[in-house]
């Protein structure tokens, strides 16, 4: 033990110490305020990327083959079901083209050029998530050559997942909305109780429950359980109208002053293969 | 000799084939590692290192300067925050080294050598990740619902890799001689 810690050891450690929590302070500081990281950091994680896609790509291949087997037990229950929904999209559908239609020639009467409505999708796939306990954070298939920008909002096939946090030249990282870091989640997010619209953020997640927390509401509306809720679009990065979940309960925060909503996400933070990136237009 | 034996090309593509791995398997299988309210973290790059040093007979690999650049190539490009792994993965490189002085090599040491490893690797992680910030996550928790559901899952990687790792890096050192 003496020997071990001599006096060279002893500083050599030390600086390694030094050294190591220098980066580390400095890398999730530079992350945070920065929108790429430095341009070494992008190519060498482009080069990664690309020996990346060797491993996962199979590997995804793999688990899509496993899980269409999987599906095939429980096609024709689905399918009956499916079936009856189908009649009800192709009139949801068709009125929603009509709809969207006559919002383009509203907007060109009142030469509202873009709204907050308006936004194009990128869809990666999904390289790899994070081997670790704290960071729930996935990297995916497009970067900035694709328009994808820090702090674009991410979907997978239902609902919002979480955003954009880290931006290389062909691949990016994706923060959840359920990584219990300060700044992951906050949307701004609203919901409709009977006619009135509540404003919020997306303020924690419940790991317990899987459901995610909108705090300080202050509105006194009587907010139904089941209740959709999507963003806002206010804050300027996120498009209005992507869809979040459903209120699962209301309770009271701490102080039982203002409402706490609890919304059941409408993705599964834990099966997430395909992402669709929405970009403002 | 490193240089002229075939682990120069067989021990970097496993390494960075755990490498990538680690990262497609946590992915694929979420469902499972990630299972509220435990977190499994994957570390076969630590299993491929260890078994490494334990099967690489006269040859000696230099682990430690692959093990930085695994380190590296971690941080920078599955978890984003640098500065940890490139000192973690040698550290335990060396502190596998320093252990291995005190046993003579068999499947219950290279378990038990690999299991002290784990373990202070997660909880050298954790001591990092909670004096940035990254975390804050109770001692208890960390203890109960990351530290031993990961041992668990890596034993089992262990299990699964020790015989298959050994065998390949028999074949690859016995052709050598002939």
């Amino acid at each position: 033990m003496q020997k071990f810690f001599s006096n060279r050891r002893l500083v050599m450690v030390v600086i390694i110490l030094v050294i190591c929590f220098g980066l580390m302070a400095g890398s999730v500081s530079l992350r945070n305020r920065r929108s790429t990281p430095p341009l070494i950091q992008q190519f060498g994680n482009d080069i990664v990327g690309f020996a990346d896609g060797i491993v996962a790509v199979p590997a995804n291949a793999v688990s899509d083959g496993m899980s269409s087997v999987g599906q095939l037990f429980n096609t024709y229950s689905e399918n009956r079901a499916l079936k009856q929904q189908v009649t009800d999209l192709a009139q949801t559908k068709v009125r929603d083209q009509t709809l969207a239609h006559e919002n383009k020639q509203l907007k060109q009467e009142l030469k509202l050029n873009k709204s907050l409505t308006d936004y194009n999708t990128v869809t990666a796939s999904v390289y790899m998530r994070t081997p670790s306990a704290w960071q729930k954070q996935l990297v995916i298939n497009k970067g900035e050559s694709n328009g994808i920008k820090k702090n674009m909002p991410v979907m997978s096939g239902s609902g919002l997942i979480g955003r954009i946090a880290e931006v290389n030249k062909t691949n990016s990282k994706v923060e959840l909305l359920s990584n219990t870091n300060d700044a992951a989640n906050r949307f701004a997010i609203t919901l409709d109780a009977s006619g009135k619209a509540v404003n919020g953020i997306i303020t924690g997640y419940d790991a317990a429950s899987g459901e995610l927390i909108m705090g300080q509401v202050t509105s006194k509306a009587k907010i139904k359980a089941g209740t959709k809720v999507s963003t806002s679009g206010m804050g300027g990065v996120t498009p209005k109208g992507l869809y979040v979940g459903k209120v699962s309960r209301v309770g009271k925060d701490d102080y039982g002053l203002a409402q706490k909503i609890y919304i059941r996400p409408a993705a599964n933070f834990n099966d997430i293969n395909i992402v669709t990136v929405a970009e403002p237009a | 000799m490193y240089r002229l034996s075939r682990l120069r090309f067989i021990f970097p593509i496993g390494l960075f084939l755990a490498l990538f791995l680690d990262g497609s398997l946590s992915n694929l299988w979420a469902k499972l590692y990630f299972a509220y309210p435990y977190s499994m973290v994957s570390e076969l790059v630590i299993l491929w290192l260890v078994l490494s040093y334990f099967f690489e007979q006269d040859i000696s690999i230099p682990l430690i300067p692959f093990s930085i650049a695994a380190g590296v190539v971690f941080d920078l490009y599955s978890s984003g925050i640098l500065g940890l792994n490139i000192f973690l993965f040698p550290l335990i490189v060396e502190l596998t080294k320093v252990l291995s002085r005190y046993f003579s090599p068999s499947f219950l040491t290279i378990i038990m050598i690999f299991f002290v490893d784990i373990v202070v690797l997660m909880t050298l992680t954790y001591w990092a990740y909670s004096l940035v910030g990254i975390t804050s996550m109770g001692i208890g928790d960390f203890l109960l619902f990351s530290l031993t559901p990961t041992l668990a899952l890596n034993l089992v990687y262990f299990v699964i890799f020790y015989w298959p790792v050994s065998v390949l890096y028999q074949h690859a050192l016995n052709d050598q001689r002939v």
